[in-house]
């Protein structure tokens, strides 16, 4: 026994010790990033949606080109220079560099999804959380939900666009006066399913107000879902806008758009095929990385994905 | 149940009759009125007249209900009958009472050449929006033909046999001459006793009914060998069922060579499907395309998850969600015209097979990437089911707990919006329609609105308002008989 107490040292009591909590640290910020750049694949979506973005927003700047004055009109040597080194898109029928025509026209396309989206999930999860929160509340608002969402999005488009003519802000109030409910009713949904967990009825007894559950408790579970959310609104306002455009609903004359260009150069699919497949593909690559890149982005801010 | 459904209905009714206000009080009182003249050809050419384009624009004002109109003549008819030629003259006394005694909420205005006084009124929108509601539903009675020329006119309903020889209910005095008759085309039985009425379409279709124009057949027309009431053999194009009154003073030589009566105002048959006809027909079969591809491929992802399908799948998934529509719909044009399929759809017309296929496809691939979204999601909902542990454990094999257990579980929500993509194929694919100049009504809500045509926007928001909301609660009650554990009311199984 003697030889046994002998191999043991007595350990001195230390007080801050049992301060330290024995899990390993986590930082939920942390985990979200760590996770989200863990694929060499997102990293190139990523690059692509940020070299896209990047593009429409400097080369505007760069090239002072506004898509109204077409400086070569008269110059019928600068037309239909198909793409080369020196322009990259080639040029169309007004002689415009194309690469300028699809990047100020992807920078107000992104403006306007990004507005639309910006006001439709400020609106909705601001709306959504109290409406999840508030059962008195719950009873109005799914009225008002069932008779607005029923109505076909497009043809709500499309009446507003009619009633309040063509035009950039127009298109933006048009496209979120009905689709923030709908964003809404989703969180309100997701809200009602976290409400009535036991530590929100707890932080109920001891006196917190609704709106402090909401903001603590409630939203920071909300933070995959939203992003999920945008990924989706954001490439689907911009199809919105190229589909609207090429009815010549979208936006008005003096605002150039990825969608307008579109339209405007589908005469020239067989008879100069790059005017019209550049600004197409721009605009599908727009998408298809803004979406991919914002669902890899709610897959990593989803709690449950972190190890 | 029963009253759920019909709280569910009513709510359904005020959904429309909302939405149909707010649209029409947006149209009629924020757009200039004037804009509906912009594209009618026959406006032009009377612009550069001032009379004759006022009495133009105040008689199409008037037919689609935005004022009252009443010229010199009718004023004269209506209240100095027996001086009726004196009271025509310009400036006369007579007029000048008349405006003063009973137009005088009207505007009066005089044309400049004739010196003539015309009076126009604008209808309230209330009243606007009244009249639309109110001329919704028409019923067709044996006292709604008014014809001064025929007195004799008998008013009557009855039995008779039609032309074929088949029972009918007739009527006389009716606006059709056919109420209920047969024929050999689906659904066997048909009527013209109930009809709805969305208005008329102006300035494209001028002064058409728009539920003909959308639903009636397009193209040229389509003669065959009939027999006429009066014995007459011959090729016409002529849709006897579809009969309506005729007054006296128009009826010529041809009507009456072959009809008996008045009822000498018909259809007649055309070659290629209404718009409405060809878009179902185009949105069916993309439908019935998306969900054989689907939902095969979704089950397969699910039942593979996280191997190597199941990442083509998200892919593809991904690929159809973010790529905008239009770009899909050109791309798969151009392989379809590189494969020697047309380019669009009057190249070969609504007679060849060639015509369809590449657009059916398109709109069925279109419709794959949520639907397989769908269908994977719901399947792995059930697959961590406890009810499938529990099969697992009784030892089925995986083969059969994925066909009749999760399959059949995971079909329910699907079902739900089953009637919504079916019914909803009446409004057509706007986008897919038009780069394939497919005679849909898909473009004809965009067109409405470039030709400013109000009265088709206001009758298209209405129609598809109600398809669209009638449509989710069919959904519900669909899903309520695929599977007996939904109630749709909350009340605990005691209803």
């Amino acid at each position: 026994m003697s030889e046994l107490n002998n191999k043991f040292v007595f350990v001195k009591e230390d007080i801050t010790e049992s301060e330290h909590i024995a899990a390993p640290k986590y930082s939920y910020w942390k985990s979200v990033f760590k996770q989200f750049f863990s694929k060499k694949s997102t990293i190139i979506i990523i690059l692509v949606a940020l070299t896209v973005i990047t593009l429409s927003i400097v080369d505007p700047m760069i090239s002072h080109y506004d898509g109204i004055s077409h400086v070569n009109i008269n110059n019928p040597s600068m037309k239909y220079i198909s793409p080369n080194l020196q322009y990259l898109f080639g040029t169309n029928n007004y002689g415009d560099n194309l690469w300028n025509v699809v990047w100020i026209g992807a920078r107000n396309s992104l403006g306007i999804a990004g507005l639309t989206t910006l006001i439709t999930i400020t609106l909705g999860v601001v709306v959504g959380a109290v409406w999840g929160y508030s059962k008195s509340m719950d009873k109005w608002m799914i009225e008002v939900y069932n008779v607005i969402a029923n109505v076909p999005f497009t043809l709500v488009v499309f009446v507003l666009m009619y009633v309040l003519g063509r035009g950039f802000w127009q298109l933006i109030f048009a496209m979120s006066v009905t689709s923030w409910l709908g964003t809404a009713y989703f969180i309100r949904t997701q809200v009602m399913i976290i409400r009535d967990r036991e530590y929100n009825l707890a932080s109920r007894c001891l006196g917190t107000s609704t709106w402090n559950i909401v903001k603590n408790n409630i939203l920071p579970y909300l933070v995959s879902i939203i992003v999920t959310s945008i990924s989706r609104d954001l490439p689907s306002y911009i199809s919105l806008e190229v589909f609207l455009a090429w009815l010549g609903i979208g936006v008005g004359e003096s605002t150039p758009s990825l969608g307008k260009t579109i339209s405007a150069n589908r005469t020239y699919m067989t008879s100069t095929p790059y005017l019209f497949w550049i600004p197409v593909a721009v605009s599908a690559i727009i998408t298809v990385s803004l979406y991919i890149a914002g669902q890899t982005l709610a897959d990593a801010a989803d709690p449950k994905t972190h190890r | 149940m029963k009253k759920y459904i019909g709280g569910r209905i009513v709510r359904a009714i005020l959904s429309i009759f909302i939405v149909t206000v707010i649209a029409m009080t947006m149209i009629y009182t924020l757009i200039p009125r004037k804009l509906i003249f912009k594209t009618d050809p026959n406006y032009q050419k009377v612009a550069s007249k001032t009379d004759d384009r006022a009495r133009y624009m105040n008689t199409a004002y008037e037919r689609l209900g935005y004022i009252t109109f009443e010229e010199q003549g009718d004023m004269c008819k209506a209240y100095a009958k027996d001086n009726y030629d004196a009271c025509m003259e310009a400036d006369s006394s007579y007029i000048n009472e008349i405006v003063e005694e009973h137009y005088s909420d009207y505007t009066i205005e005089r044309y400049k050449g004739t010196g003539l006084v015309y009076a126009t009124k604008d209808q309230p929108i209330a009243s606007i929006v009244f009249n639309f509601f109110k001329n919704m539903i028409v019923i067709d009675h044996p006292y709604r033909v008014n014809d001064s020329s025929n007195p004799d006119l008998e008013r009557k309903i009855y039995w008779g046999t039609d032309y074929n020889g088949l029972p009918a209910l007739m009527g006389s005095g009716t606006e059709h001459k056919y109420l209920i008759y047969f024929d050999s085309s689906f659904p066997f039985v048909h009527q013209n006793i109930i009809s709805i009425n969305l208005g008329q379409s102006y300035p494209s279709y001028a002064y058409v009914d728009i539920i003909k124009v959308i639903s009636q057949g397009q193209g040229s027309e389509k003669s065959t060998l009939q027999k006429f009431e009066t014995g007459i053999e011959s090729t016409s194009a002529v849709i006897q069922h579809s009969c309506t009154y005729k007054n006296t003073k128009n009826l010529d030589k041809l009507d009456t060579n072959k009809f008996l009566d008045n009822y000498a105002q018909c259809d007649t048959m055309k070659k290629d499907p209404s718009m409405i006809g060809t878009s179902m027909l185009f949105g069916v079969l993309g439908l019935l395309i998306a969900y054989v591809i689907a939902v095969p491929c979704g089950m397969l992802m699910a039942s593979y998850k996280g191997k190597l399908f199941d990442h083509i799948g998200t892919v593809w998934i991904n690929f159809m969600i973010a790529v905008p529509s239009l770009a899909f719909i050109f791309f798969g044009r151009q392989i379809f015209y590189l494969l020697g399929f047309p380019l669009a759809f009057p190249t070969y017309g609504a007679q060849d097979v060639r015509s369809y296929i590449p657009a059916v496809v398109v709109l069925g691939l279109l419709n794959t990437g949520s639907l397989m979204l769908w269908t994977r999601r719901y399947m792995l909902d059930q697959a961590s089911a406890d009810y499938v542990k529990f099969a697992r454990a009784k030892g089925l094999s995986q083969n059969e707990i994925y066909r009749k257990h999760i399959m059949r579980n995971a079909i329910i929500p699907m079902v739900h919006n089953l009637p919504a993509n079916i019914i909803l194929t009446i409004t057509g694919a706007v986008l897919t329609e038009t780069v394939f100049a497919i005679p849909g009504t898909g473009k004809l809500l965009p067109d409405a609105i470039s030709e400013h045509n109000n009265s088709m926007i206001v009758a298209l928001t209405a129609l598809y308002t109600s398809l669209s909301i009638m449509s989710v609660l069919l959904g519900d009650i669909l899903m309520t008989l695929v599977d007996p554990r939904i109630k749709l009311t909350d009340d605990g199984g005691t209803n």
